[in-house]
């Protein structure tokens, strides 16, 4: 291992101070007891913590972008699989054209998108409807979850699948019990992914959201929009602490080194 | 009826014809390899037996059934890849194990048959580690105990040693043998590597720009080769152009660049373009005085057991190999004889296929 120059230290040094100073500084915020985003603080007091709890909307809008961002990952992740598999591995008459459409969210800006989805919603009656908010939140996220799965499906050695083959398996059997389990890091990193993107989507769905399906995202921006308070610190910083504590659980239990490089 | 047959196997893609009109009859027990040159359809004549390619036209029989529209899964062969090709999230057991879980076999059944085969490979103290704790060898013994288990009519190899160190490889060769000699499985191997095929098949076939050009016992396509290019493909030769100057019944007399030199082949006609075939092993240096050739010693390799000579004469450079017997070897630069019983000369009719410097070059 080569060691690193005092110059290469100063710098990342600095590039991880960058990273986390924002995020120390909201969590640390949280914790005031004064009645505006100050610091340094004069005390410690978890009033606005409390505030959040005690805020319905803000309760309300956690769960709605949970349940948003867990099933358009999942969803994605279940279109992302064949998708991925067939453009890969087959040779079909419209496959690039495909593969540009699956990929094309990622070029389009999701401001364009959200007045795009706005339009459509009115068209279908399905404003407001949980249902397509999910549809839209699919759209924006399967690009993320096709470019890893394209990537894990590419390295693949299609002759274990053929050994499996050989020794009798079905189609149905080979896949479930050997190319699922041989591309399940790409799988999981791309759920992972998509369920960050989605939680934190803003721009589109500022359009798309009604008040029953407010996201957490949304509605953080529309009360800073009224009022700066360090309730905004407070509920960042759950949101940073259960993020931290499920990517902790998530290595502990399954090793994050296998879930999103695949040390087979 | 033969045990395996290929009948008239034809695979065309497109306009490209990657095997063309094999017929091989492969006996029960037997061990056949499959040599030739990458792009020949070695691998995928066997990829056809396999059934992972559907073949253009010809038949496969197997013990008298006609499998050649089969599908992979319902055939039963077992295969080993060249890249092992194991399931790399199971154990070795498990990946063992899989075979018979597909057949349906009982569980209670499974665990005896199972450690059978690994302890057939020597692996049974690595039942519960995974893939990638196994060196290169170990891997490949797991994939043969994978393909054994679930007792396959036929065994099929595709590169099985390749990926394999030089020494490893010559100890796995001998043990594959063995086992197979021990379950007695008929086995078809590919292989681009001769000393591979000749070690451990019972016959050898050699196909060439998707046809099979012979097929005979190791020894056999060794010494008499039916074309030159098995002659050169097959171990280092000795490629001459000449002339037929004399015939008589059963030899002949051909001229290599004014040097008469007999030959012992019928048929052939006087004035006729010939290319002869000499093995660098049945050359011997003598005092120059007694050789049929006179030459200089250009070079020389030590191979260990042998010793490798480039020797300029007047038929331009000849190899020579002679045994490490502990005599003095030539020095370079000095004048040597050659000579060689007229028995050991191969004859194939016609000009060479390629310019001679290229043709001297050691291949295989």
């Amino acid at each position: 291992m080569t060691r690193n120059g005092p110059v290469a230290l100063i710098f990342h040094t600095a590039v991880v101070i960058f990273m986390l100073a924002p995020l120390a500084i909201v969590c640390l915020v949280a914790f005031t007891p004064e009645n505006t985003l100050s610091l340094p603080t004069n005390g410690f007091s978890l009033r606005w913590f409390d505030a959040v709890f005690h805020h319905p909307d803000f309760v309300q809008s956690f769960w709605n972008s949970l349940w948003l961002a867990v099933l358009s990952a999942t969803l994605a992740v279940v279109l992302a699989v064949p998708a991925s598999l067939a453009i890969t591995r087959w040779e079909f008459p419209g496959r690039g054209f495909l593969n540009a459409l699956f990929l094309s969210p990622l070029i389009i800006p999701h401001l364009v998108l959200g007045v795009a989805m706005l339009r459509l919603f009115a068209i279908v009656g399905a404003t407001g409807s949980f249902g397509w908010l999910v549809a839209a939140h699919i759209v924006i996220v399967t690009p993320y979850v096709m470019r890893l799965l394209i990537a894990a499906i590419s390295g693949f050695d299609r002759s274990v699948e053929q050994a499996a083959f050989s020794l009798g398996a079905s189609e149905a059997t080979v896949f479930r019990r050997v190319t699922l389990p041989m591309i399940l890091p790409g799988v999981t990193g791309g759920w992972l992914i998509a369920f960050i993107n989605s939680f934190d989507e803003l721009t589109m769905s500022i359009f798309i959201t009604s008040p029953s399906t407010v996201t957490l995202p949304v509605r953080m921006y529309m009360y800073a929009t009224e009022s700066i308070d360090p309730m905004m610190a407070a509920v960042s910083a759950l949101i940073i602490g259960i993020t931290a504590v499920a990517v902790l659980l998530l290595d502990r239990v399954y090793g994050l080194d296998r879930i999103l490089v695949g040390q087979h | 009826m033969s045990f395996l047959e290929l009948k008239n196997i034809t695979k065309r893609y497109g306009p490209l014809t990657a095997v063309g009109d094999v017929s091989l009859s492969v006996e029960k027990g037997e061990f056949v390899s499959l040599l030739g040159p990458s792009g020949c359809g070695k691998t995928t004549t066997l990829q056809m037996i396999a059934g992972f390619v559907e073949p253009s036209a010809g038949t496969i029989r197997l013990d008298g059934r006609d499998i050649t529209r089969a599908k992979a899964n319902s055939r039963g062969l077992g295969i080993v890849f060249q890249s092992y090709a194991l399931f790399p999230h199971m154990t070795v057991f498990d990946n063992v194990s899989f075979g018979l879980e597909m057949q349906r076999v009982p569980k209670g059944e499974r665990k005896p048959r199972v450690e059978e085969a690994l302890s057939l490979v020597h692996l049974s103290p690595y039942a519960k580690r995974y893939p990638r704790e196994l060196s290169g060898g170990q891997r490949q013994r797991v994939a043969l105990a994978r393909a054994l288990v679930i007792r396959p009519p036929v065994l099929l190899l595709d590169e099985p040693l390749s990926n394999l160190d030089a020494k490893l490889r010559e100890a796995m060769q001998f043990e594959l043998r063995e086992i197979q000699r021990k379950v007695g499985t008929t086995t078809v191997m590919v292989t681009h590597d001769q000393a591979e095929a000749f070690s451990i098949s019972d016959r050898v076939v050699v196909m060439e720009a998707g046809r099979i050009t012979q097929i005979d016992q190791p020894y056999r396509i060794y010494e008499h080769p039916e074309t030159e290019f098995i002659s050169r493909f097959v171990g280092k030769t000795n490629l001459l152009p000449g002339k037929v100057v004399t015939a008589t019944g059963a030899g002949a007399t051909v001229s290599l660049a004014g040097i008469a030199v007999p030959v012992e082949a019928a048929g052939l006609s006087v004035g006729e373009t010939v290319t002869l075939c000499i093995r660098p092993e049945k050359l011997h240096l003598t005092v120059p005085a007694d050789g049929l050739l006179t030459g200089r010693v250009a070079d020389r390799f030590f191979l260990g057991s042998q010793w490798l000579y480039h020797i300029d004469g007047p038929l331009g450079t000849l190899m020579v190999v002679t045994a490490n017997d502990g005599s003095t070897p030539a020095e370079p630069g000095a004048t040597v004889g050659l000579e060689w019983s007229p028995s050991v000369v191969r004859v194939h009719r016609g000009a060479m296929a390629e310019a001679p410097d290229v043709a001297l070059e050691v291949t295989g």
